[in-house]
């Protein structure tokens, strides 16, 4: 997914393997996966993402499809 | 007692110069002056305790922010019971002593001086350009000079010719009278020792580095010589230009994140220099090239004053009166919104703006817009801090004061160049090393302070950029396991159960500085030695900036600071903190004014029904619970199509923000742009609508510095547009259907106060009274907070957080193998908007890309040649300059010039909680070029 139009769906995915990669405080990974997204995604970017995790769920972190669970 | 002649140290002028620097001393000592008593701390001067009384001494080499140096012997007293005529400015003040400023003795002594010193000035007093405003004209007035008996036909220094080669002041040596406190003030304001006394006896004479042209000297023009000179000798070239000032009025400077105080001095309605104030609390009397000189900009003949609009971003602009270009961009985003919705529009606020001008901003998006669509360009910068510092204290901000380094013994300075971007605390930082403060620098680059006259820093850590967390993670490794932490502060401040697990993690093998240094490319021993002076030095004090921010993993490096600086009992006192040093003038400030999509001001959630409700309550609308759009979800949004218009407050996001093709496609898909700014920038080729901005010197409000010092911003001159930004912010939400009806900006900061707690004591009464307020201030701190977190952290305790290296995934490759970072130099400020339109141009003409010489000999590139450089993101070109500033492999460039094209190659990586853009990491090849630009 290289051209512009992609950029928001590129992004999303990156963003969201990011914190998954990143997030500090390694138990729960999932729970503080949704919380982080809770309190700085908008509700579209979320709905955006389940999309990707339904069409091409490979493409995300385990603990990100988990995290998409409780959101 | 006569009751007039009691002293009372309540009505002491400290503004006025008192000759000699304060004292520090719990033990008073009483001395009469002229038979008045008077009572100051032990190792006072008798010339400043003098002039605390009134009785001011004749004085040319004294002044209240350099050490007494007792050579002009101007300033003699007679003490009783003591022989001769000590220099008052060199004798301390001891219990029981009497002192007659004023006898026949001394006026004829004063007066044989003065005779000296004038047989060797030019009398041209009616035609100097400090006349009326000259010390040494002051003095001879003082003692009474009414003659000089020797004549002017002896040896001389009259004929000396006038160094002009400084763009902002001339060096005039023939009315020099070596008083050295040009010298002393570079050197102990300063900390740059460009200036020297060359020659000896009548042949000594001042001289920039080896007697060379102040411009092709080390001089940095911070202006402190010249705000010392006490004749003509250095003066600013305004002043000769224009003329001594008639009026003065006390402001802020609108650069960088120190935010220091000056008076503006005016004839009529033109500024004709800015003094900086030594009341300061930012920066006591002290400035740099850019806030002392680089004000012209304002009056640069690019500003736009005048409102413009367009249809579309193919015509030309069309000059309109405000009414209309307000009419007009309502109507676009009205209609945006009525068809799209509200999550088609949004807004950005300016870290240069005014904390007031940043509020009505927010408030129109969230109110007016009706969405949570407000972003700022802290997004770019210092976002991680934000989230880094609240997490682990609690809240989004520094935790000292400037002052507080003086008490520092040891300064870790992390991905930070004070001395170029924050040169003012840079020099305090400096005085404290010269005393001898320990200095460890993490950062790729061989920044000033590693080394520089009369500092050095003990550890420099050059590590690969890309792997701060890496070596913190290394650092505290070292402080947990050879048991270096701080367990009382730990026990007594920290949450426990985060501690352990923090602990625990630190504590593997895989963080250690063995395990780490071949991703960092720091040698073992080098961190351990670091890390045992920083935890054993007494008060360890981190500074840091962009160097941190501007990473995949900027956020987890300020929480890896906060848990070093907590696992060293670090917080919470003088000398110690983690202190991020600001990029641009309101950071600060816009960030408290709620200028994210997450946060109402005063940094509390939107999805908070307490909170909410009260704005709701005050602003009279049903405010949203969710999140809006940061900056890149917005610009993604707009190439997408679902984004449609945008009001950017003083920001340029085509030249500033990273991978500017993706910025520049996004903007272009827009039905409406606002732009508000002084000059037509990269971004306004995008937009529909141009509201002209005020210079800070047209402002009337606040900006609130890196150190929380909430300082007013005064209109020196009426404003070239009109209207007030706030007020145009104002006139457009109302357009849009939500009036803001504010009739002073002071209003607005009473708004503010009354829904932000650790506002709810600051008022426009209160800085004018106290000059300077650090927020918290309230009622539990109605003078302000200088240090926080003292007896408990904001959160309550402290919180540990586990802090995992993750590399980005911007590494060196075949294709590009070096890694390219950014930064900014002293004399230019960010995108340039300002300096650039300075005579600050003649020390940084253009950008240029530093490259060492072993990575520049293998591609054939000599220095000064033209390249290419390439990333992933785009490519452009600028001229190489060898440097050894740089280790192998890295390369560095600024950003200060839209036609380097520096951001066309960074790339989109961001940190993975806040997206502030990695522009520190940009994997780069680079090539000889055949041509000259991007």
């Amino acid at each position: 997914m290289s051209t512009s139009g992609n950029y928001k769906q590129q992004h999303l995915i990156k963003w969201a393997n990011q914190i998954a990669s990143s997030i500090p405080t390694r138990e729960d990974i999932p729970g503080q996966i949704s919380a982080h997204m809770r309190q700085f995604w908008t509700s579209e970017m979320l709905k955006s993402l389940r999309e990707i995790a339904d069409e091409t769920p490979d493409i995300l972190d385990e603990d990100v499809r988990s995290a998409l669970q409780s959101l | 007692m006569n009751m007039v002649q009691q002293f009372d140290p309540a009505q002491v002028d400290y503004s006025q110069d008192l000759g000699t620097p304060g004292a520090q001393s719990d033990v008073m000592v009483t001395v009469q002056i002229d038979g008045m008593p008077v009572s100051v701390p032990e190792g006072t001067s008798v010339m400043r305790a003098a002039a605390m009384v009134g009785a001011n001494i004749p004085k040319l080499c004294a002044t209240d922010n350099l050490n007494a140096f007792g050579s002009c012997r101007l300033c003699l007293v007679e003490i009783e019971g003591r022989p001769g005529t000590p220099a008052s400015c060199t004798t301390p003040c001891s219990e029981g002593m009497s002192v007659h400023t004023q006898t026949s003795r001394l006026d004829k002594l004063r007066k044989g001086v003065m005779e000296l010193y004038i047989s060797d000035h030019p009398l041209d007093c009616l035609t100097c350009p400090a006349n009326g405003d000259c010390e040494l004209q002051d003095m001879a007035g003082a003692v009474g000079l009414r003659d000089v008996r020797y004549g002017m036909e002896g040896e001389n220094h009259l004929d000396r010719g006038k160094d002009e080669s400084n763009p902002y002041f001339t060096f005039d040596s023939s009315k020099c009278i070596v008083c050295s406190r040009c010298v002393r003030a570079c050197s102990e304001v300063q900390g740059t020792f460009a200036l020297t006394i060359a020659g000896r006896g009548f042949g000594s004479q001042v001289s920039p580095s080896e007697q060379q042209p102040f411009l092709d000297s080390e001089c940095v023009s911070c202006g402190a010589c010249v705000q010392a000179c006490p004749t003509a000798t250095l003066q600013e070239k305004s002043v000769i230009d224009l003329g001594v000032p008639s009026r003065k009025v006390k402001t802020t400077c609108a650069y960088c994140g120190v935010g220091c105080s000056f008076t503006a001095e005016l004839r009529g309605d033109e500024v004709v220099r800015m003094v900086p104030d030594k009341q300061g609390g930012a920066n006591e009397g002290h400035s740099c090239v850019k806030g002392r000189f680089a004000w012209g900009y304002a009056q640069h003949q690019d500003r736009i004053t005048t409102p413009l609009i367009r249809d579309s971003i193919d015509d030309e602009w069309r000059p309109v009166e405000w009414d209309e270009a307000i009419s007009f961009a309502a109507d676009r985003l009205n209609a945006i919104k009525s068809e799209h919705g509200v999550d088609a529009i949004g807004g950005i606020t300016s870290s240069r703006c005014t904390n007031e001008e940043v509020y009505v901003v927010q408030k129109m998006v969230r109110a007016a817009f009706g969405t949570n669509n407000i972003d700022t360009c802290a997004r770019v910068c210092h976002s991680p801090t934000g989230y880094g510092l609240k997490q682990t204290f609690g809240t989004s901000a520094g935790t000292q004061d400037f002052a507080s380094v003086e008490q520092s013994d040891a300064m870790m300075v992390i991905g930070a160049n004070p001395t170029d971007a924050h040169p003012v605390f840079g020099s305090r930082m400096k005085r404290r090393l010269r005393e001898g403060a320990d200095l460890i620098v993490i950062d790729p680059r061989s920044i000033d302070l590693v080394r520089s006259p009369h500092i050095q820093a003990e550890h420099h850590l050059q590590l690969m950029p890309g792997t701060n967390v890496a070596v913190l993670n290394a650092i505290s490794h070292v402080v947990a396991t050879e048991g270096l932490m701080d367990d009382d502060f730990v026990y007594e401040r920290c949450n426990k159960t985060s501690f352990k697990a923090w602990l625990d993690f630190i504590s593997l093998p895989e963080n250690s500085p063995e395990a780490l240094a071949e991703i960092t490319g720091v040698d073992a021993e080098v961190v351990r030695a670091a890390a045992r002076a920083f935890a054993t030095a007494g008060n360890g004090a981190i500074y840091y900036g962009l160097g941190v921010t501007e990473h995949s993993q900027g956020s987890t490096m300020v929480m890896a600071m906060a848990n070093l600086a907590m696992a060293t009992g670090n917080i919470g006192r003088l000398g110690v903190g983690v202190n991020p040093l600001r990029g641009q003038n309101n950071v600060q400030g816009s960030c408290d004014m709620g200028s994210f999509p997450h946060e109402f001001v005063g940094y509390r959630h939107v999805s908070d029904d307490t909170v909410r409700e009260q704005f709701s309550s005050v602003w009279g609308v049903t405010l949203r619970e969710e999140p809006g759009m940061r900056i890149p979800n917005m610009l993604d949004s707009a190439v997408a199509g679902e984004f449609r218009g945008i009001y950017i407050q003083g920001e340029d996001i085509a030249q500033s923000d990273p991978n500017t093709k993706h910025v520049a496609e996004a903007l272009r898909s827009m039905e409406c742009v606002i732009v508000q700014d002084l000059f037509l920038n990269e971004t306004s080729h995008f937009a529909h609508v141009f509201l002209p901005g005020t210079s800070f010197l047209e402002k009337d409000g606040t900006f609130t510095n890196a150190e929380r010092r909430i300082n007013r911003v005064r209109p020196v001159m009426t404003s070239r547009t009109g209207l007030s930004e706030w007020e145009a912010t104002c006139a457009l939400s109302e357009a849009m259907g939500y009036p803001m009806p504010y009739e002073s900006a002071s209003e607005i900061m009473d708004e503010i106060a009354e829904l932000t707690p650790t506002f709810a004591g600051v008022s426009f009464d209160l800085l004018d009274k106290l000059g300077s307020v650090q927020w918290p201030c309230n009622e539990q701190a109605p003078t302000g907070t200088p240090i926080m977190h003292k007896d408990a952290f904001v959160r309550g305790e402290g919180q540990f957080m586990t802090t995992p290296y993750v590399p980005t995934d911007e590494r060196s490759t075949r294709k590009f193998p070096l890694l390219l970072t950014t930064g900014r130099i002293l004399s230019q400020y960010n995108v340039g908007a300002q300096t650039r339109r300075t005579d600050n141009v003649v020390w940084h003409a253009e950008d240029l890309l530093d490259i060492h010489e072993a990575d520049a000999e293998a591609r054939g590139v000599k220095d000064g040649d033209w390249i290419e450089i390439a990333s992933r993101a785009g490519q452009t070109r600028m001229r190489a300059r060898i440097s050894d500033d740089i280790p192998a492999g890295v390369v560095y460039t600024t950003f200060h010039h839209p036609v380097s094209g520096t951001n066309v190659i960074t790339t989109d990586n961001s940190d993975w909680a806040t997206n502030c853009p990695e522009y520190k990491v940009t994997a780069v090849e680079i090539r000889p070029s055949s041509e000259q630009r991007a």
